[in-house]
């Protein structure tokens, strides 16, 4: 399955080649991913839709080197993830993907700046309170640097969440489901700002999502079922 | 496509980096104390458990170097001055007085047992009595505080024919006595003059068994108790003119006096027995208190595994952001070690506070002033086992930190990560047991012990956690019961997450130490009193005079009919040479070191003791002149290396005498038959003055009233004979016995609380699941009585099994202290037995059902909406 050519001039920032997944162990071993082959351009928006158990947050977690894959091939930012142990990967998330999760998980102990600031000062970036303050100006929080997560409402922490995922300036943006705890209003907020900042910075972006209209906001949407690619359809496009 | 294989794609253009691959530990301590901010709780029974076991710890410590600093510093009073020689069975020499009165001012003083009496004929009463006669210059430091207030050589002058005698108001209470009384001591007519309220050098002279009567020497003359061969003890105190010259001092008086058998005790060691004592005692209590530590340990491990459990979305966002494991274990290792800070800070603060605290309460009780002040070696301690002891908890639950899957943020529960921390983390968890045993042995008196305990302790935790593994298992096996309620016990016993483990540990723990030492306090109870052999006598007389041996033979056997009466000759002797090797070049093994600390009892026979066997070499002939030749009892030849053959110097009278070793013997100790480490062939000693011992046994038994007659009639015709009633004298020893078991069985509460504490906080942390079942079970229809039984039969099942095992436990640990270590008889005792049974019970049930019984009586709609 190739990218859409608008985005093919350069190497794919995500190529995975029949990536398998299973998980659980014994009789309840469950195999999630079957044969998964896909293509992301650089600079790419790309929803992944299906039901429920369709493998799509594994497959979000496979690219975004959270799981390691079973078997095939995964390249991410030039990166083959196959045989890079725990830490390897959690340096290279931390380099290069920014992740924005359903349940936001700020950490609750840490002021929203502080949180903005973690990826950063793992990267042992000098400047990372300087970034982390613009970033959550940028998104609309200039005025909450000091609050807790709990002095937040949903949306706000999504913010403060999205502004973490940027920090770092990643090269790949991935998203599980960040409307699905807010309401439609917020939730709409909050992809402008993700959409508006994968624009401005020509991240790749992958977003898991139920939200067939969030979707249809992307370059292309990718239906997943039983583990397999159902369809890839580029929107305003061919479907693949 | 270019694709690269290792981790170094180059980065994003960016600002300089400045830590090294995700880690340093500056950023590690900045996570953590951020993490800090979310409060201490859930650290409730880590921070308690630390705390009271550290306080235990510290306290202790405290405590005995503020009473040894006190025997230190206050050397010279209790010694009552700078030096101090005793002889045994003599006076000193002219030639040896001029040594002393050369260096500076002495006082002379006679110590010796006899018996007080008052009153004539039927009225006639008499007591044995730790018999101090002074001479005028006594006590050359510190004061004799009398009541009423007299100066001493006041309180003890003649006047009107009888001699001033001050006393123990313990002795005053036996006899009857008040100011103005009469009293007898042998030949000598003494008047109570005072009270003891104080006596400055109580602690060097030593306690004996019977209360203080104190005369001065010329009433001692007058008593005509001191006979050639009497058992007394001569001390003379010197005060050095030039306090800074007693090394000088005391080597001259050896060079001077090298035969003189002196036993010498100097103002920085003035009650080295004492001293070894509370040093040994402190010991004991140490480790009394790092048990409470290791029961707190389970309780850091639960807290630290729940708090990371709770953490592990946490840990999974770090993760996700880039931290690599070791970052993570480093965030968490730092924040328990600050949360393990504060708990150790609270105990070294009341562990600081308790000799302050003591003094202020029992002060007036204690025979020294203390010296209270802040003890840094003892609170060093302290603080070196409460962190090892935390480390070697935390370690593995931290290390497992480590590999949490980042997919737990999108998966509730994640059971691919694993079970066991990696290699390093086990290997630091060893590495911090390993310095724990090493700092229990190094800061140890008796270094055998400390191991013995390690083992033991081991080997507890060990059989403990097979123990709740074997429940569960057994528990998972057994037939599934038909009642609901059982059913639910049951699987609650063996399902994941089954506080099991937890109970079976820390109350298992803390009633293993309880069981064992109310059986170690039996067995020595029934040592002391019940299992006294039928032969074992009655009565102890000292001091016969050898030419009223025979006539006091006669009149023991004619008071006492049915009597077993057993007379040998006693002198007193101090070694002063095993081998070629003088005793002071000795270090001997601490079990065995009374036989060199002072003078012990020698006798002369021609034959074997009763009460002995030969073991080595053989006995001398009837008849036997040549060479001397001594026989030594077997286990203390055997622990200085002595074989038949070699040969032991003694000074005995003031004459040194060499003998060879003929032979070994094994004693029989516990009949309390008379017999001595040291039997010389009878021409050693011939002609030399002594007395003799007697013994007076009723193999058909005795009543009280008898022994009292005899005690009367003794001390009514033998004025001069010391009577010792063996049931009065294991009293007395049972008594100090009783004492001590007492403060080591209060200091073993400390563990039973940590035991406690650890039951509710594992208790409390699985309150949720309870709550949860209790609540779904509900809605299904279950009623609270059958949901109280399946608890209090979850409950039950788990004390009781925990009691059995804590019995058991206890039982062996007992039975290897008491037989192999005490070497005594071996006494079970059920009440202690079920009183630990009752404890489990009580303490698992109660705790259990206390947070349930709130969830039993909510309606299950609250609950369900706040699940």
């Amino acid at each position: 399955m190739q990218p859409d050519s608008r985005f093919s001039t350069a190497a794919p920032a995500i190529a995975l080649d029949k990536v398998e997944l299973s998980l659980g162990s014994g009789a309840a071993r469950v195999h999630i991913l079957k044969g998964i082959s896909l293509n992301i351009g650089q600079g790419e928006a790309v929803g992944l839709v299906g039901p429920s158990g369709s493998g799509k947050s594994s497959l979000l977690m496979v690219l975004a080197g959270l799981e390691q894959a079973d078997g095939g091939s995964v390249v991410v930012a030039g990166q083959q993830l196959a045989g890079l142990d725990e830490d390897s990967l959690a340096r290279f998330r931390g380099r290069h993907v920014g992740i924005v999760f359903q349940a936001f998980h700020l950490i609750p102990t840490m002021t929203a700046l502080e949180n903005v600031a973690v990826p950063l000062e793992l990267a042992g970036r000098a400047d990372a309170f300087e970034r982390a303050r613009a970033e959550l100006a940028q998104v609309g929080l200039g005025h909450r640097l000091d609050h807790y997560p709990s002095q937040l409402s949903g949306g706000e922490q999504q913010r403060v969440a999205v502004a973490r995922a940027l920090a770092p300036e990643p090269a790949i943006l991935v998203a599980d489901e960040p409307t699905g705890n807010l309401d439609e209003s917020t939730g709409q907020q909050i992809m402008e700002l993700i959409f508006a900042a994968q624009a401005r910075r020509g991240a790749t972006l992958v977003i898991v999502t139920h939200d067939l209209a969030l979707a249809r906001r992307c370059d292309r949407t990718v239906r997943l079922r039983s583990g397999q690619i159902e369809e890839s359809a580029l929107i305003g496009g061919d479907a693949a | 496509m270019s694709v690269t294989t290792s981790d170094d794609a180059p980065a994003a253009a960016r600002a300089p980096e400045t830590g090294r691959g995700g880690f340093s530990l500056s950023l590690a301590l900045r996570f953590a104390l951020r993490e800090l901010r979310g409060g201490l709780r859930g650290f409730g029974v880590f921070l308690a458990c630390l705390a009271l076991g550290v306080a235990a710890i510290a306290g202790v410590g405290s405590f005995s170097r503020a009473l040894t600093d006190g025997l230190e510093r206050q050397g010279t009073t209790l010694l009552g001055g700078d030096a101090a020689f005793t002889l045994v069975q003599r006076p000193a020499t002219p030639e040896e007085m001029q040594l002393f009165t050369a260096a500076g001012r002495v006082s002379i003083i006679a110590t010796l047992r006899a018996m007080a009496r008052t009153g004539e004929g039927a009225g006639l009463n008499s007591t044995l009595a730790e018999v101090k006669a002074v001479d005028g210059a006594y006590p050359l430091t510190g004061t004799l505080t009398l009541d009423p207030p007299a100066p001493p050589a006041q309180a003890l002058a003649e006047t009107d024919g009888r001699f001033g005698a001050v006393l123990d108001p313990v002795l005053a209470e036996r006899l009857g006595l008040k100011i103005g009384d009469d009293l007898q001591l042998g030949a000598a007519r003494l008047r109570v003059t005072g009270l003891i309220s104080n006596e400055p050098d109580l602690l060097a002279t030593g306690l004996g068994f019977g209360p203080r009567l104190m005369v001065s020497l010329a009433a001692l003359n007058a008593s005509e108790l001191i006979q050639p061969g009497s058992l007394a003890r001569w001390h003379y105190r010197v005060q050095l003119n030039d306090p800074g010259s007693l090394s000088t001092f005391l080597d001259e008086v050896k060079a001077k006096a090298p035969q003189a058998g002196f036993e010498v005790r100097t103002r920085d060691a003035a009650a080295p027995r004492l001293e070894d004592n509370v040093r040994r005692f402190t010991q004991y209590l140490t480790l009394v208190g790092l048990t409470a530590l290791l029961v707190g340990g389970v309780g850091v491990a639960n807290a630290v595994k729940s708090h990371l459990d709770a953490k592990r979305g946490v840990i999974a966002t770090f993760k996700s952001l880039g931290a690599p494991g070791r970052m993570i274990f480093a965030i968490y290792v730092l924040e328990v070690v600050l949360i393990a800070l504060i708990g150790l800070l609270i105990g070294l603060i009341a562990g600081t506070a308790l000799p302050f605290a003591l003094d202020a309460a029992f002060g007036h009780l204690l025979p020294i002033a203390i010296e209270s002040s802040v003890q840094p070696a003892a609170l060093a301690l302290a603080f070196g086992y409460g962190i090892l002891i935390a480390l070697a908890f935390a370690l593995w639950p931290l290390g497992l930190a480590h590999d949490v899957p980042v997919s737990a943020l999108f998966r509730e529960w994640d059971d691919n990560g694993p079970r066991r921390p990696r290699k390093i983390y086990i290997a630091l968890t060893a590495l911090a047991i390993l310095a724990l045993c090493a700092l229990a042995v190094a800061a140890s008196e008796e270094r055998r012990i400390a191991i013995y305990y390690l083992l033991a302790s081991a080997g507890v935790l060990i059989t403990l956690r097979l123990v709740a593994t074997g429940i569960m298992a057994i528990a998972r096996r057994l037939p599934r019961p038909r009642s609901t309620g059982a059913r639910l016990a049951l699987a609650n016993i063996h399902r994941p997450a089954a506080l099991t483990p937890t109970v079976v540990l820390s109350l298992g723990l803390g009633l293993t130490l309880l069981v064992t030492l109310s059986l170690i306090d039996r067995s020595l109870t029934r040592e002391l009193t019940a299992r006294l052999p039928d032969q074992a006598p009655s009565f102890f007389f000292l001091d016969i005079q050898s030419t009223d041996t025979q006539q006091f033979s006669d009149f023991l056997a004619k008071e006492a009919s049915g009597g077993k009466i057993e007379v040998v000759p006693m002198l007193r002797g101090r070694l002063i040479n095993l081998g070629d090797r003088p005793v002071e070049q000795i270090t001997p093994p601490p079990e065995f070191a009374w036989v060199l600390s002072s003078d012990r009892g020698v006798t002369y026979s021609a034959e074997l003791p009763e009460g002995s066997t030969l073991a080595e070499g053989r006995w001398w002939p009837a008849g036997y002149s040549g060479k001397p030749l001594v026989s030594l009892e077997k286990e203390i030849a055997d622990a200085f290396g002595l074989r038949v053959g070699d040969s032991v110097t003694v000074n005995v009278l003031g004459r040194p005498i060499t003998a060879e070793i003929a032979n070994l013997r094994k004693v029989e100790w516990e009949r309390l038959a008379i017999n001595f480490v040291m039997v010389f062939s009878p021409n050693t000693f011939r002609g030399a003055p002594h007395t003799s011992l007697a013994t007076l046994a009723f193999p058909q038994g005795v009543d009280e009233a008898t022994e009292r007659g005899i005690s009367r009639a003794v001390a009514r015709s033998y004025p001069g004979i010391t009577a010792v009633r063996v049931k009065e004298a294991l009293a007395e020893i049972g008594a100090l016995v009783a004492n001590l078991l007492l403060a080591i069985r209060g200091a073993s509460l400390v563990t039973l609380v940590a035991s406690v504490l650890v039951l509710a906080g594992a208790l409390a942390a699985g309150q949720h699941h309870r709550v949860y079942d209790a609540v779904i079970l509900k809605t299904l229809g279950a009623t609270r009585p059958r949901l109280l039984l399946a608890y209090v039969l979850e409950y039950a099942a788990l004390g009781l099994a925990t009691a059995l095992v804590a019995v058991l436990a206890g039982t062996v640990a007992a039975y290897a202290v008491v037989v192999g270590v005490m070497k005594i008889g071996f006494a079970f005792s059920l009440p202690a037995a079920l009183g630990a049974v009752g404890v489990a019970l009580l303490l698992t049930v109660a705790f259990g059902l206390i947070g349930t019984w709130w969830a039993l009586g909510q309606k299950p709609a609250r609950i369900l909406r706040s699940l």
